[in-house]
């Protein structure tokens, strides 16, 4: 299980979230190099995030992202101080990392 | 097997639509638009994801730094005013194209930043984020960028 590690910050009606994922991301070409077969590779696919259950935020990467990548991303309209946005992502191989935190 | 390819497309399929009411808002773009994440260059990769949709230049503003000292981990920033269903980010330096597929709903701001790895390919990158609205228009923006230690091979 992975983990993600959420910081929203409520500023004139705006969350702004920061977001930093552990996952190694490893790419194709990497996977290759290091144990000769493509197919090792591994990364993030999906990633969202929500508050009081609605989807804010939602992304399909590819294996281009950083290792333990991170997001930046804001939203309005919803969540209140307090509130806890939720994130989940979901990687090739098909595990899944969660991560909570409060919107300060 | 013809026949047996054919049910299973069939089968595909009407998974497929009896689905869509409930998934309003998550669509994972690597299942339903497979092509966009192997095309080996931008062009495909965004015919892949819009169609031929006519590509206009729009209110979309790329930031990276100039010279990317880390391939590794290049920060890069979309911002946008204009009224969003999708936004994707492509470049043209790794072996594929497509980074990232973002779905806006409608408490979304389009503005991210996401982290890239980007590989050395001794000439300037081009970054392009191209940006499909709620009214099915399609615009793009881009910026060009140098990398100085490519950070995709590992």
């Amino acid at each position: 299980m992975g983990s993600i590690k959420v910081k929203p910050k409520l500023k004139n009606g705006v969350v702004k979230v920061k977001a930093l994922a552990s996952h190694e991301m490893t790419t194709y070409d990497i996977a290759k190099k290091r144990t000769g077969n493509r197919d090792d590779a591994n990364f993030i696919t999906h990633i969202s995030a929500s508050v009081n259950g609605e989807v804010v935020w939602e992304a399909s990467t590819s294996q281009f992202l950083a290792k333990n990548p991170i997001f930046k991303f804001q939203f309005k309209g919803i969540g209140a101080k307090g509130d806890k946005v939720v994130m989940t992502w979901t990687d090739r191989k098909g595990k899944t990392g969660k991560g909570k935190g409060k919107i300060k | 097997m013809q026949r047996r390819k054919f049910l299973s497309l069939v089968g595909l399929s009407a998974v497929a639509m009896s689905a869509a009411p409930v998934a309003l808002s998550a669509t994972d773009w690597r299942e339903t638009k497979p092509d966009v994440w192997t095309a080996k260059n931008v062009d495909d990769a965004i015919k892949a994801m819009y169609g031929d949709k006519k590509i206009a230049e729009g209110d979309i503003t790329v930031t990276t730094p100039d010279v990317a000292a880390n391939g590794g981990a290049v920060p890069v920033n979309v911002k946008s005013g204009l009224n969003a269903k999708t936004v994707a980010i492509f470049q043209d330096a790794n072996p594929e194209s497509a980074v990232i597929v973002f779905d806006v709903n409608k408490y979304g701001v389009v503005n991210y930043d996401v982290k890239m790895k980007l590989k050395s390919v001794g000439e300037p990158i081009t970054v392009t984020c191209v940006i499909e609205t709620t009214d099915g228009k399609v615009f793009s923006g881009k910026r060009t960028l140098d990398v100085a230690l490519g950070g995709c091979e590992g």
